[in-house]
């Protein structure tokens, strides 16, 4: 019962704010800094509280037991400028070896972030916010051996990083495409068994479209004109109550900038055994809904400024 | 499957919405980003990946001081932006500019080109 009710006021919310953002006309920039846009990656949360689609993720993780498959969404909304709130939800789709496959919800997962200082001439970015996974609101048809505190609450306070590399030397003015992002938090279970840890990802970007357009036209086409090549890694250690080692993965990629929406492809790989093993891969769609619908998102639905226009 | 309802209720509203433009980015220009050129160009003009407000756009050139060395003529029709130049010297010269597309969102962005 409770699992339906958290759902349901969660999407009554996202529809009230919908709702709302329909009343306010003023657009601002999804994830810039300056002259850098700094790119939704899809495993380290970008430091901008902006309104943001990611539908669908999916997600495939080999495992020694069971193959698992993630088809993730979630929706941020900027409620005060520079405030935004984000739900996500998580399908889960488990295989395992010889027996019959279990597939259901995650927990309800929320989000607040807020842009705590900006500087874009220098293209820095940093955010603080929390994670809130709310215990029990997931299916209990995945309860098992990987998925054992479901119904614990975790919150995870939150500090993003994003800065870009434009202030390098002309000698080095092609590495100026350069920029990296990081998210550290810490899961802190409520009343759960498992260990605290310190979640800690990142990500080092190379921006064709800002080498054509801030460093030099070297005269690449497209599509490999809009791409922007990275490697990810996101990591997790336990601080207590447990032996585990850090676990995580490296996932290079490339990510595809379209006019209305973001392609990403990264492949997973597992840093150590317990991580696990095979390398396992990551394909998700960030639909730009502030240039899809710029009357509905693109702006706070709060305090809107309506100046930046006239800067 | 269990999916679709809340997908449903999160995007319906959306498809009674009609798309617009997007973000206003540098798709090229003349001359060309980060370019050595000679003879000196007599005008900078940017192709823009989306049309612009013409009220609120802005392209500007400066020489190495930080002086603004354009004409100050700047033109905007569609998604082209467009400013004259003086005989330039020999030098490094950097072009700033602020676009505004048509439903307002707001981008910026500089470069460099060199006169021989």
């Amino acid at each position: 019962m409770y699992y339906f009710q958290i759902r349901q006021i969660a999407m009554a919310a996202l529809a009230v704010a919908l709702a709302f953002a329909t009343w306010t006309t003023r657009i601002q920039a999804h994830g810039l800094e300056g002259d850098r846009f700094f790119p939704p990656t899809p495993l380290t949360d970008d430091p901008f509280a902006v309104d943001e689609l990611s539908l669908p993720e999916l997600q495939y993780n080999p495992a020694s037991a069971s193959h698992e498959i993630d088809v993730n969404a979630s929706f941020s909304k900027e409620i005060f400028p520079k405030f935004a709130l984000t739900v996500s939800e998580t399908y889960i789709n488990l295989n395992p070896k010889g027996g019959p496959a279990q597939d259901g919800w995650s927990n309800v997962g929320f989000n607040a972030k807020y842009q705590l200082w900006e500087i874009p001439e220098h293209e820095f970015i940093l955010s603080i916010g929390s994670d809130v996974e709310l215990g029990g609101t997931g299916s209990k048809a995945i309860q098992n051996s990987q998925y054992p505190y479901n119904y614990y609450t975790t919150y995870t306070p939150n500090l993003y990083l994003g800065k870009g590399f434009n202030e390098l030397p002309d000698e080095l003015k092609f590495f100026r495409p350069l920029a990296v992002t990081s998210v550290t938090g810490y899961d802190l279970y409520s009343g759960a068994p498992a260990s605290n840890a310190l979640e800690w990802s990142g990500s080092l970007q190379y921006s064709i479209p800002y080498l054509q357009q801030d460093v030099e036209d070297v005269g690449i086409p497209r599509p490999f004109k809009d791409m922007i090549p990275l490697v990810e890694f996101q990591m997790t250690t336990p601080t207590n109550r447990s032996a585990t080692p850090t676990t995580g993965t490296i996932d290079p990629g490339v990510l595809w900038e379209g006019k209305y929406c973001q392609i990403s492809l990264e492949a997973s790989i597992p840093i150590n055994s317990q991580s696990g093993p095979a390398v396992g891969g990551l394909f998700q769609v960030q639909i730009f809904i502030d240039d899809l619908f710029p009357k509905l998102f693109g702006h706070p639905l709060f305090f809107n400024d309506d100046t930046e226009s006239n800067k | 499957m269990n999916i679709i309802r809340p997908l449903l209720i999160l995007f319906l509203p959306l498809a009674t919405i009609s798309p617009a433009e997007a973000h206003a980015f540098l798709d090229h220009a003349s001359p060309r980003v980060g370019s050595t050129v000679h003879p000196a160009p007599t005008q900078v003009e940017l192709w823009m990946t989306e049309d612009l407000e013409p009220s609120f756009t802005k392209i500007k050139v400066l020489d190495a001081t930080g002086a603004e060395i354009d004409k100050k003529d700047a033109a905007i029709s569609g998604s082209t932006m467009v400013v004259s130049l003086p005989n330039l010297p020999p030098g490094v010269y950097k072009v700033v500019w602020k676009a505004v597309a048509v439903d307002t969102h707001v981008t910026t962005g500089d470069f460099t080109f060199t006169v021989n």
